[in-house]
């Protein structure tokens, strides 16, 4: 996300124009303090066992090795920094498309994760082909207007502009395979998604940098996003009805950077293919298809 | 002569008196440049890129800018009001510019520590 080469956290506080260090509160300082007694330790319990080790002649060479390593382990975990770890499986070395779920609880909010794997997504208009085993998860993207059945906001499709609207300040691009999921009145993405034959959409703003967006809708309903969480792209689905406000909070609370809302509903469409390549249909109550229905769609594919 | 911070990419420059910049913040892929002025200029660049010039520029200067997170960069300079328990930050010159902005509890205890501790020095 960021091209900086320090990163930094939500919560952290850098100087600019000298050397980069996070500023210590009195509590980081005692937590400092802390860690450099527990490392002392450490330290003290190692030279004692390697000491003892050496002065006991009844320990064998291969007795003597897995005490230090074990040592020696714990001392290096003691400092690993803490890196937030991904939501979806990252041992999956195999290249197969597939879309993994995760069902968790937040804040009471019985929630399902969905991440397709080895995908590239790209908009696409009318119904996805269920027979079409290339595609891993589909769900319907931009919202259609209610007086002329048009796509609602600014909408491109392969380079091609189908709606210039701003009503909706959350918007998705997908250019070069990558996604960017943002809260902006103005984004150049739009036409940058034209002149690379890229794809764009726009929806209700949920989380922007973290913090939650409030949107004027106040009626619960089920409710999907499409969420960017350390750069890890992925869906949510709410398994009850929820507000706006309550859904976007949950995602908050998920550690999610940014997200934009997703057709939601009851009649909200879309399935998706599991790691056995079995179709599961997302669809609640499907209603007839509009001609600018349009679907967010992953296929099986290498990202660049 | 003023110290100045220069954006240059592609067919534009931007170059703004050091002191007359209030605020950066995030926007997706871009950031918004805040200036005593009031005007908001948008630059296709990531707060991390800005920070970078600013960090380039600024490096032997007496520098007031201050990273808070990852959507902000402020002149500390216009720090007017801090409220931690609200999680909000005003950013104003006491004359014609008033910002009220968001930040997490946590960084602004830390703003407010930084700041405390510039007035013993």
């Amino acid at each position: 996300m960021m091209s900086s080469k320090y990163d930094i956290k939500d919560d952290e506080l850098r100087v600019i124009g000298k050397p980069a260090a996070p500023l210590k509160t009195d509590k980081d300082k005692k937590k400092n303090k802390w860690l450099l007694a527990a490392m002392a330790v450490i330290v003290l319990l190692c030279g004692y066992l390697y000491y003892s080790s050496r002065n006991a002649g009844s320990i064998g060479e291969d007795n003597e090795e897995g005490l230090l390593e074990q040592i020696v382990e714990s001392d290096a975990s003691a400092v690993v920094p803490e890196v937030k770890s991904r939501l979806g499986n990252v041992n999956d070395m195999s290249n197969a498309s597939y879309t993994e779920k995760i069902d968790t609880t937040i804040n009471d909010i019985p929630l399902s994760i969905y991440i397709p794997h080895n995908a590239v997504a790209e908009l696409c208009l009318g119904q996805p082909d269920m027979t079409d085993s290339g595609i891993v998860f589909c769900a319907q993207a931009a919202d259609i207007r209610k007086d002329n059945n048009k796509i609602v906001g600014g909408y491109v499709i392969k380079g091609q502009p189908l709606a210039w609207g701003l009503s909706k300040k959350g918007y998705c691009s997908i250019i070069d395979n990558k996604i960017t999921i943002g809260t902006a009145q103005n984004s150049p993405l739009f036409e940058e998604a034209t002149e690379k034959e890229g794809y764009f959409f726009r929806q209700y703003p949920l989380v922007n940098n973290r913090t939650i967006v409030e949107n004027e809708i106040k009626n619960k309903s089920y409710r999907r996003a499409l969420c960017d969480r350390y750069g890890e792209i992925f869906i949510v689905e709410s398994n009850t009805k929820e507000s706006f406000h309550d859904f976007s909070q949950a995602l908050v609370d998920l550690d999610v950077d940014n997200a934009i809302y997703l057709v939601g509903g009851v009649n909200a469409k879309g399935w998706y293919r599991n790691v056995d390549m079995e179709i599961v249909d997302l669809t609640r109550v499907g209603l007839e298809a509009y001609k600018y229905e349009n679907y967010i769609v992953w296929r099986d594919g290498v990202l660049n | 002569m003023k110290k100045h911070i220069i954006i240059s990419k592609g067919t534009e420059l931007l170059r703004i008196p050091a002191d007359m910049l209030m605020y950066v913040s995030s926007d997706g892929n871009y950031s918004n440049i805040v200036t005593v002025d009031n005007r908001t200029r948008l630059v296709t660049l990531q707060l991390g890129q800005v920070e970078d010039i600013l960090q380039e520029q600024l490096a032997d200067a007496d520098c007031n800018f201050l990273r808070l997170g990852r959507s902000l960069i402020i002149n500390t300079n216009y720090v007017y009001f801090i409220d931690i328990s609200k999680q909000e930050l005003i950013i104003s010159n006491c004359l014609n510019s008033y910002h009220i902005l968001s930040a997490s509890r946590e960084v602004l205890t830390k703003l407010k520590a930084y700041i405390e501790t510039s007035i013993k020095r």
